[in-house]
């Protein structure tokens, strides 16, 4: 054996650095973790979560033309459109909506086909629910948005 | 009565064994037990919280502030658990394994001196005594092993087997040579001793650590039992004989509950003991540090102040976290322990820098923190080092402690008796 081996290894050398590293570990600036419920993540800003409607800000009213483009985009077929047309205006009004969330692989090819900006997939993903039934969101969830849960502990 | 409660307190020359008060003597023993029974539940949550930090988590944070409550709640989770034995265990060694790891364990401490006058007892022996009663433990190892009638739990024990019997021969070479330091004095003078008071003594006597004496060969022997003492005690990267990825928990893979927490108990029971052995040997035991270099009553007051500083420093570190702490109504209870917490701590600080407090048990707390050192050390290798294999670790133990810890006793006596070898030679010509 020739000579810097055995003294990198009588030495220890390769150790020493191990024990370096970890060292400098300790410094309270590297802690990955994040405190889940007390600390959320930064969500990108593209993020596709749980589906949301848009509503005008200023009227309430709904900004869902009923086109059923979104259903038609679909490659799950989870969205159905259910409109009616008023017979003053001879406009398509929505009457209901279902987006079944147990089947959205978050493809987000609804929001792109969406010609209003009404549907949009929010930063929300917190989905963990109780019961399939939960699962299917009618057109007041959507419109409601995401209802963060508080945790006491 | 109340003379002779009192009356040993004013003594500073001798241990309560030595001076035959069979009173004091008690009280220290059940001092040192709740002392390091205190201390395996601190070190339960310090190495969790330092490994956690090690390995850039956070460990446990949700029990009491910052995790503190955490040892009561696993307590209480032991104690609640179903006790199993086996049904094809034999049932009587099974129950006397953990009980005897832990005698073994707690009675190496009474000859621990955590001052010149702060042990149980100053035995003569002291050192061979602690030797031999915590090779006993391995004992309740095998018996451990043995008795669960299971294979992972016997081979483990066969590990551990090995393992104690291979790294006790270093050990002991390493710890012969420190004794061996204890006589010589420029030369031979005669005063050898095996007692760990004495040891210290002769360490104060001669003005230094035998760590720094005859360098580099204190070191050396230090550094052997440095590393003979992690394999004595199972702890990474010697932990064969619970290696978790191998023989799932090693020796103690049938036991649950309380007897499981025995094992716990006295596992820091003895990392606390061989720790305190090499304090003692190697690193001045109870003694301040450079007591040449800044020698003086000043001196000597800054550093009996020097503990009960650090533990202001903790004190004032809660202080700093709780004011951190996230505001968040769910986190206000735990604000308020970690400021409560600040106070209790900061004010045993300063209870510990009251001058006739300081001088009279800054020598415990010298000797506490040189303890503390190699549990943190303890720990930082345990979050570093990978785990040796079977053969690798005979390997280090025969083909490389072995030989070095010989050497280092020899050139020891060698050193330590030049003086005689020279007015020898003198007189043969």
């Amino acid at each position: 054996m020739s000579i810097a081996p055995l003294l990198r290894k009588v030495l220890m050398i390769d150790l020493l650095k191990g024990l370096r590293v970890t060292f400098k570990y300790q410094h309270p600036k590297e802690i990955y973790t994040e405190q889940y419920p007390l600390e959320r993540p930064q969500i990108a800003e593209r993020y596709r979560g749980l589906p949301r409607m848009n509503v005008n800000p200023d009227t309430g009213e709904t900004l869902c033309i009923a086109c059923d483009l979104c259903a038609k985009a679909c490659p799950e077929h989870l969205i159905v459109v259910e409109s009616e047309r008023d017979p003053v205006t001879k406009r398509k009004v929505l009457t209901n909506y279902t987006y079944d969330i147990s089947r959205c692989m978050f493809c987000g090819l609804c929001e792109e086909a969406c010609s209003t900006d009404a549907l949009e997939l929010s930063q929300d993903y917190e989905i963990a629910t109780y019961s399939r039934e939960n699962l299917v969101l009618d057109r007041k969830r959507l419109e409601a948005g995401p209802e963060p849960t508080e945790y006491t502990r | 009565m109340l003379n002779y409660l009192t009356g040993y307190l004013s003594n500073t020359t001798q241990t309560p064994g030595e001076a035959g008060n069979f009173l004091w003597a008690l009280i220290y023993i059940a001092l040192v037990f709740a002392g390091v029974s205190g201390f395996v539940i601190l070190m339960n949550w310090g190495e969790r919280k330092l490994l956690a930090h090690f390995q850039i988590r956070l460990g446990p944070m949700r029990v009491g502030p910052h995790g503190l409550l955490q040892p009561i709640a696993d307590a209480v989770k032991l104690l609640t658990k179903e006790d199993v034995i086996p049904d094809q265990a034999d049932k009587t060694i099974f129950w006397l394994a953990p009980v005897w790891v832990v005698l073994t364990g707690f009675t190496t401490l009474i000859v621990v001196p955590f001052g010149r006058t702060h042990a149980v007892t100053d035995m003569n022996i002291g050192i061979l005594y602690m030797l031999g009663i915590s090779s006993l433990g391995v004992l309740g190892i095998i018996m451990a092993g043995w008795a669960s009638n299971s294979h992972y739990p016997l081979m483990g024990s066969l590990r551990s087997s090995a393992q104690m019997v291979s790294y006790e021969v270093a050990m002991g070479l390493a710890i012969v040579s420190a004794i061996m330091m204890t006589s010589f004095t420029a030369g031979w003078n005669g005063s050898g001793t095996l007692s760990m008071v004495q040891i210290v003594e002769a360490q104060r006597i001669q003005g230094t650590w035998f760590i720094f004496k005859f360098f580099p060969l204190g070191f050396v022997a230090f550094g052997i039992f440095a590393i003979a003492m992690i394999a004595e005690t199972n702890r990474a990267p010697f932990d064969l004989p619970e290696a978790e990825s191998e023989l799932v928990a090693g020796f103690h893979t049938e036991y649950s509950g309380l007897r499981w927490s025995l094992f716990m108990l006295a596992e820091y029971a003895g990392m606390f003991a061989v720790s305190s052995i090499a304090a003692t040997l190697w690193l001045g035991g109870w003694l301040r540090p450079f007591p040449n270099l800044l020698a003086g009553k000043t001196w000597d007051m800054a550093f009996a102040m020097f503990p009960g500083f650090l533990v202001l420093l903790v004190g004032f570190a809660a202080f700093y976290n709780a004011a951190r702490m996230p505001k968040h109504p769910a986190l206000k209870p735990q604000t308020i322990g970690l400021w409560a917490l600040g106070v209790i701590v900061a004010l045993v600080g300063l209870v510990l820098m009251i001058p006739a407090v300081a001088l009279r048990i800054s020598d415990i707390e010298w000797f506490v923190l040189k303890v503390g050192f190699f549990m943190y050390l303890y720990v930082w290798y345990r979050a570093t080092f990978p785990r040796y294999r079977f053969d690798q670790l005979m390997k280090v133990g025969w083909k490389v402690l072995l030989p070095i810890s010989l050497g280092v006793l020899v050139v020891t006596g060698i050193v330590g008796l030049t003086p005689e070898i020279w007015k020898w030679m003198g007189g043969a010509k």
